[in-house]
């Protein structure tokens, strides 16, 4: 879906991007990353407001700079702070934007009705826009993009500003959409729980480079299989037979044990395993924190310039 | 999506073509343009001249009317370059004070609410951006200026007894092309400035300070240093020069201070470009701080 080729962008002097080099294949992508990363830049050069110095962009094959238009075309944009028109009334608004997307004026007029309702603004779809809260303001955005049905949506911190309320109705409506299948997904955000809940993929960017790009789903799978235990007892014998069911496993003296099973043990085994043994099983803890390990070894690690990172 | 199962649906109809698009905005600039009651005042008082012409050359032609209202005054108004140079000068005056009204309603909205990056998201250039808020702005001032004057002298034509619009078709080329370069400057100009000033009072005295306070340092300069060249900075004297050059009046009141032809369409072609430089430098998705 988004091919990134040695793609340098520098604005002010200052080089933002430095030699992005991989290839985004999945159906929700997470842009993950610090302040300055280049998380809004890389966004905007992927919608042809800047132009690369080095390298190139593509989006559905297209390069970001020959091919704008038809870029544009198929993408849905919701960008980071307030950008509407506050003088029109919502449906007014998301209207014109699905006009200038291309639908003919009925056509517009029906999805712009459809989206606001989908979105949860169908009630206050006549009021002025500068009349809606700070959340009403960040769905009306998420309405214009989805009113032209693109193929690729992307969505600039989505939950910026909302209240828990707000942004769990806003994660929802994201889930609702991934799941729905027809439209991918880059979603842009500093905040690690966001991107958990709603993308199968992340793209690390630290200091304008590609700190790391995984597939959170597979890393789920993974720790999914890590289990730390404290106990009371001896262990080494619960240790040897948890291997011999082919899990690998680590005792410490302080009777913690750490292990990670094979697909074909359920965690019930290891209770009945345990009982067998005269363990007690005091405390059990599955890893969960996947992005955010994901997320804090990208930090440590230095980025590497121009390598090429693919799923 | 459907309204009633709030499910997504992807669209799978026909789409315009890219070109359409710029009449989308345009479409839409005239109908925001048009909202507003002073807008619809501001029309109205530009029209007023206009109905005074047409009653003028009713009378002109008709010796019944005149007889009756100018009672036994017969001695009528000549329609003539003259008198339609007069139109020609008061209908671009009140198209100033029309841009100074519209433009800003046309750009200010966007930039104050910060429409830009989600405007030009879509498939729109910024040049095509530009190009729909001009053609809004010059189709509103065109309703104004050289459409008027165009049916005013057709109507002369129809009434005079005389063969008079094959005596006097440069009249009408000088009233198109007086009135479209005047309204095409102000459309960019207003343009340019509103996109400069996001407040829309301030770009309103600013679009009439940008016409009349060079004027006055002109006619400073050209008091100092006792030359004609100051004028060059006064577009209503440059205007006035222009039209009557163009319909072929003869300009009695700037004898002897008559600005060259070249030097006046120079300094309307660096208006222009430094229009351009602003749209150019205020009209963008993102701004790109230095440094």
């Amino acid at each position: 879906m988004i091919e990134l080729d040695g793609l340098e962008v520098r604005l002010g002097g200052r080089t933002v991007l430095d030699g992005l080099t991989g290839e985004l294949r999945g159906n929700a992508i997470g842009l993950l990353g610090p302040n300055g990363a280049g998380k809004s830049t890389l966004i905007n050069t992927l919608l042809g407001f800047h132009e690369p110095v080095r390298g190139a962009a593509r989006v559905f094959g297209l390069d970001t700079r020959r091919d704008r238009a038809r870029i544009r075309q198929g993408i849905g944009y919701m960008p980071e702070n307030d950008s509407f028109i506050g003088n029109m009334n919502g449906v007014r608004f998301v209207r014109f934007m699905a006009e200038l997307a291309g639908l003919p004026g009925s056509e517009a007029l029906e999805r712009a009705h459809e989206a606001l309702f989908y979105v949860g603004l169908g009630e206050v779809r006549y009021r002025k826009i500068s009349t809606y809260s700070l959340g009403m303001k960040q769905l009306i955005k998420l309405a214009q993009a989805l009113a032209h049905g693109p193929r690729l949506l992307i969505l600039d911190e989505p939950t910026n500003g909302l209240d828990p309320m707000a942004r769990q109705r806003m994660i929802q409506t994201i889930q609702e959409i991934r799941k729905e299948g027809s439209i991918r997904l880059l979603i842009s955000s500093h905040l690690l729980r966001d991107i958990d809940e709603t993308c199968d993929e992340v793209l690390i960017l630290k200091q304008g480079r590609i700190a790391a790009l995984r597939n959170i789903e597979e890393e789920r799978r993974s720790n999914r299989n890590f289990i730390e235990m404290e106990t009371v007892g001896s262990t080494a014998g619960f240790c040897e037979r948890l291997r011999g069911l082919g899990c690998e496993c680590a005792s410490f003296p302080d009777g913690r044990v750490k292990l990670v099973m094979p697909d074909s043990i359920e965690v019930r085994d290891v209770y009945v395993l345990a009982s067998e043994n005269n363990i007690e099983i005091r405390r059990i803890h599955r890893r969960r924190d996947s992005l955010e390990d994901i997320f804090l070894r990208a930090m440590e690690s230095e980025p590497a310039r121009g390598e090429l990172v693919r799923i | 999506m459907s309204v009633f199962k709030h499910e997504y649906r992807a669209y799978t109809g026909p789409v315009t073509s890219l070109p359409s698009r710029i009449g989308v905005l345009a479409r839409y600039a005239l109908a925001e343009a048009w909202s507003s009651k002073i807008t619809w005042a501001l029309f109205v008082a530009s029209i007023l001249p206009v109905v005074v012409f047409l009653v003028t050359i009713y009378l002109a032609n008709n010796p019944i009317a005149r007889a009756l209202i100018l009672r036994g005054n017969s001695g009528g108004p000549e329609i003539n370059a003259s008198f339609f140079l007069k139109l020609l000068t008061s209908q671009c005056w009140l198209a100033l004070v029309l841009t100074a009204w519209v433009a800003p309603r046309l750009v200010s909205f966007d930039l104050a609410d910060n429409a830009l990056p989600i405007l030009l998201s879509h498939p729109i250039s910024r040049f095509g951006y530009v190009l729909g808020k001009f053609i809004a702005l010059f189709s509103s001032l065109s309703i104004v200026t050289w459409i008027p004057a165009l049916l005013l002298f057709a109507y002369e034509g129809y009434t005079s007894p005389l063969p008079w619009v094959g005596a006097n078709l440069r009249v009408a080329f000088g009233l198109l092309a007086g009135s479209v370069l005047w309204i095409a400057l102000l459309s960019i100009l207003g343009l340019a400035l509103s996109s400069w000033v996001k407040w829309r009072m301030v770009a309103t005295g600013c679009i009439f300070a940008a016409v009349f306070v060079p004027a006055g340092v002109g006619g400073v300069v050209s008091a100092i240093l006792r030359t004609k060249w100051g004028l060059l900075l006064n577009v209503p004297v440059m205007m006035s020069q222009l039209w009557a050059r163009i319909m072929g009046v003869p300009d009695s009141i700037h004898i002897g201070r008559e600005l060259p032809n070249t030097a006046i369409a120079s300094v309307l072609a660096l208006v222009c470009f430094i229009c351009i430089f602003i749209l150019n430098a205020r009209i963008r998705a993102r701004e790109v701080v230095r440094g």
